[in-house]
């Protein structure tokens, strides 16, 4: 038995596919493929698939990972993926795979993500400004905003902790900017922060009226030795 | 001013066909936006610049629904095989996104290459159901094709359409340009090569259809003139000119290990009704049950060899890593080589983790040790289908199953660990009377009983038996065809009188709504005058009328009222046998005197036997294939 952790790309032509389908896509692509994957015991075996963290339905990905559990010990990681590549549907791409000898699954450990938001609001705001608003948003001690709760209705969360990075790039056009937010925020089964989440807080607090154009996941970190490093670093693997 | 002229129509000719522009914020705005979208696994992408004919496969339903039918994927990889075609795949938008569209002037779109529809050479309707027609209109003007045939004009795409309910075309005269009857697998080249000799060569619309207008299946509803007497029933059908077919016969293949079939299927990303591969084991049927036009339109039996399948499940379980294989057919117990064939499966698929799935099984010992062999699922219901809940009444509709037959199956199925029963049937049966529908409640107590008498250790725990009765509508070529539908107050006294029967804790009832069984009645046997009313219905906002929540009945009677027709007249209306019927130009076949002969005989309680059984001289023969003549004899 064997376990290969592949980081992969997601682009526009699956971003609108869900996360129940996505797993469904590459079940079917590993049985095309005829790779050597293990299936649980009992009565509904599944495939040993583990993925990162969901990635929501018309966003874009450069990293979102999965860990594979195969039968056979001789396979490479490097074969692994070129030979699912063959089997996977345009947008999706295995872009690295490689052994993993420690314990933990990918989805235990995510820890943080890292997210492109391109943002269009109908003003012209200048660099100085919006730098100063987006100071001042930081600066709080406490970002509150609604989170839909799962029992339905909305509670308040104070997002503060979740954000450990958030720059932009401004570019004007006419009578309206784009704005570029690089965001670097919790991302797991502890503390979640969704990238619309933060931007929509960060534009309530601007007093601009926005609209998000699209959403990229540039990113994604797991915890260890109490640091963010990448899943594909050797001390996680 | 000429160059002006000249360069406006160069840069129309240029911008032809055009991809419609999708932006995210409106497929974020709408459910499940990957239906909208293609990319799926085996979805066939071609250059526009290499191929002369542009096929847009429509389904007039949802993606869900369309992509689980196995025609329209049997006739996309045929048309995609040929060089010149590129066929592609639309399905009816749902209506948040149809609302979307319209709101940013989004015409239908194919799903592969996002082009417009509106400047394809075809546009084809697969017609699966009566009541999915207000949706063709829909498409088209979607499209921005005009809906009727005489609105279009040169440049524009023709209108084609096929399928169980293209056998009565008529209601559907107005709007399609012309219709292929029976199986597409060969007709549909025939016409694609037609097209290619007259493409480019500047003739007229009217040119083309003359030159299919006698390939056999081929029927093209303007080259032919109705009269009608003043009881409103049909006084003539004649072609307009003697050089067209006065019968059109429909197209079968008469050896189906040859007949094309696809070696991949399209895998969507997101979940459809069938989402298996559909493993077509037979075509026709053998069984002759009166109610059933499929059993008759696809007469004769053609099976495929059971090596064939077994090479063809190989074939598409590698291509789509599907992890379900399903037999279809209308009655898979007919299969003469049932047991090499799943044996050959199973074996086959078992290391591979394939479920082998079998809807339509008559369940006796073999098919219940097969189940258990096959299927690796909880032992939850099995479906049965009496139909009619007395003997006398399954006598009268030729339902070859007796009640000893059921309480056998069940009472095995219940040893088995089985615990759940769904029963169909059908009430509004010709000559049914309340005792036919009490005897319902009596089979489904019976059923209840057999239960009981299984011993609790055998049994599954907690007994749940699900009576579900539709109502029956009276379809074109069937023994049935004569008959007046019962009318929709009488429909719902049998119901209610029903629900009152079985009142028990272990018995559910469902049943139908009669007034959409009501509209298929008169679209099922109407003729042209009705494709009015589909119009008008469409007009005053009808659509997804197969979808409960979207039907509208109030808008259908309002249509009737505005367009003069009687929908009594169609629904309700017993027929001679010597009317002309709107369908009568149409050869499936099975001759009419065959049809009066099991309408007499139905009303005389007399049963016929299957095709394997003996001959009964339905007239089929003639195709000299399958079970009448081919290879099985």
């Amino acid at each position: 038995m064997i376990n290969i952790r592949t980081k992969f790309r997601r682009g526009d032509e699956v971003k609108y596919i869900s996360h129940l389908d996505l797993m469904k896509v590459f079940e079917r692509a590993i049985r095309r493929s005829r790779l050597p994957i293990a299936y649980s015991q009992g009565f509904n075996p599944h495939p040993g698939m583990v993925f990162g963290l969901p990635l929501a339905v018309g966003v874009t990905s450069d990293a979102e990972y999965a860990d594979f559990e195969l039968t056979d010990d001789t396979l490479s990681a490097n074969a692994f993926a070129e030979v699912l590549n063959k089997q996977l549907p345009e947008g999706l791409e295995i872009l690295v795979a490689k052994t993993r000898k420690t314990k933990q699954n990918i989805m235990a450990t995510i820890a943080a993500s890292e997210y492109n938001v391109l943002v269009g609001i109908s003003e012209t705001p200048d660099e100085k400004t919006l730098k100063q608003g987006v100071q001042k948003f930081l600066a709080q001690d406490e970002i509150f905003v609604d989170k839909w709760s799962k029992k339905g209705g909305t509670k308040k969360v104070d997002i503060k902790s979740m954000i450990y990075d958030l720059s932009f790039e401004l570019q004007t056009c006419g009578s309206f900017s784009v704005i570029k937010l690089d965001m670097l925020v919790s991302a797991g089964s502890k503390a979640n922060l969704k990238p619309d989440l933060l931007t929509t807080a960060l534009f309530a607090f601007l007093g601009y009226e926005y609209e998000i154009e699209r959403v990229h996941r540039t990113k994604l970190f797991v915890q260890a030795q109490n640091q963010l490093v990448d899943p594909m670093d050797g001390i996680v693997l | 001013m000429h160059v002006n002229y000249f360069i406006v129509t160069y840069v129309a000719m240029e911008a032809k066909i055009m991809a419609v522009k999708l932006t995210d914020k409106l497929l974020m705005s709408v459910e499940k936006p990957s239906r909208y979208t293609g990319n799926e696994w085996n979805s066939v992408i071609k250059n526009p610049a290499d191929v002369n004919i542009r096929f847009a496969f429509c389904f007039p339903d949802s993606y869900e629904v369309g992509m689980s039918h196995l025609g329209m994927k049997i006739l996309y990889h045929l048309l995609n095989e040929r060089e010149d075609t590129y066929c592609e795949r639309v399905f009816a938008p749902w209506v948040d996104m149809e609302a979307k569209m319209r709101e940013n002037n989004i015409p239908l779109y194919a799903l592969e290459s996002k082009d417009a529809i509106k400047d394809f050479d075809f546009v084809g309707f697969t017609l699966q159901y009566e009541m999915s027609f207000t949706n063709i209109i829909n498409m088209l003007d979607l499209a921005g094709i005009p809906v009727l045939g005489e609105q279009r004009t040169e440049g524009q795409p023709f209108i084609c359409a096929g399928g169980p309910c293209a056998y009565n075309p008529e209601p559907l005269a107005e709007i399609v340009d012309f219709f292929m009857l029976g199986e597409g697998e060969e007709i549909i080249n025939e016409v694609m090569d037609a097209y290619s000799d007259w493409k480019g060569k500047g003739l007229s619309r009217e040119e083309f259809l003359k030159s299919i207008v006698n390939i056999q299946g081929i029927y093209v509803p303007s080259f032919y003139d109705v009269t009608y007497n003043e009881d409103g029933t049909i006084k003539s059908f004649e072609p307009k000119d003697p050089a067209y077919p006065s019968k059109i016969t429909k197209r079968i293949i008469k050896d189906m290990d040859k007949a094309y079939f696809p070696d991949k299927i399209i895998v969507p990303f997101t979940d459809i009704v069938h989402d298996r591969i559909m493993l077509e084991v037979f075509r026709g049927c053998i069984r002759g049950c009166r109610f059933c036009q499929a059993g008759f339109i696809y007469r004769p039996v053609r099976e495929k060899s059971h090596e064939r399948l077994v090479e063809l499940a190989k074939q598409l379980e590698e291509n789509t890593g599907y992890e379900e294989i399903s037999l279809t057919s209308l009655s898979t117990s007919d299969y003469t080589s049932l047991d090499d064939l799943t044996s050959g499966l199973l074996n086959e698929m078992e290391d591979k983790k394939v479920n082998l799935s079998l809807p339509s099984l008559r369940i006796d010992s073999f098919s219940l040790d097969l189940m258990e062999k096959a299927q690796k699922v909880r032992k939850s219901g099995l479906t049965f289908a009496p139909e009619a809940g007395t003997q006398r009444l399954r006598d009268v509709i030729n339902k070859g199953v007796t009640e000893e037959d059921l309480i056998n199956s069940v009472s095995l199925a219940f040893n088995g660990g089985w615990n759940g029963v769904k029963l169909y049937f059908m009430l509004g049966l010709p000559t049914e009377t309340f005792d036919d529908v009490a005897g319902i409640a009596d089979l489904a107590f019976k059923v209840v009983d057999a239960y009981r008498a299984v011993p609790k250790e055998n049994r599954g725990k907690g007994l749940n038996v699900t009576v579900s009765t539709s109502s029956f509508v009276p379809k074109a070529f069937t023994p049935f065809q004569w008959e007046p539908q019962d009318d929709m107050e009488t429909l719902y006294q049998k119901q209610i009188f029903l629900k009152d029967k079985i009142r028990s804790k272990q018995i559910t009832y469902n049943y139908h709504d009669n007034k959409l069984s009501f509209m298929e009645a008169v679209f099922a046997r109407g003729d042209r005058r009705v494709g009015k009313v589909l119009v008008k219905a469409w007009e005053l906002g009808c659509k997804f009328d197969g979808w409960g929540e979207h039907f509208k009945f109030d808008l259908w009677i309002q249509a009737c009222e505005e367009c003069g027709i009687d929908p009594h007249f169609y629904a309700n209306r017993r027929r001679e046998y010597d009317e002309i019927l709107p369908w009568d130009h149409i050869d499936i076949g099975v001759s009419k005197k065959f049809f009066i002969n099991e309408s007499k005989k139905a009303h005389e309680e007399i049963v016929t036997p299957n095709c394997r059984a003996s001959c009964s001289g339905c007239g089929v023969t003639a195709f000299k294939s399958g079970i009448c003549g081919g290879t099985e004899n």
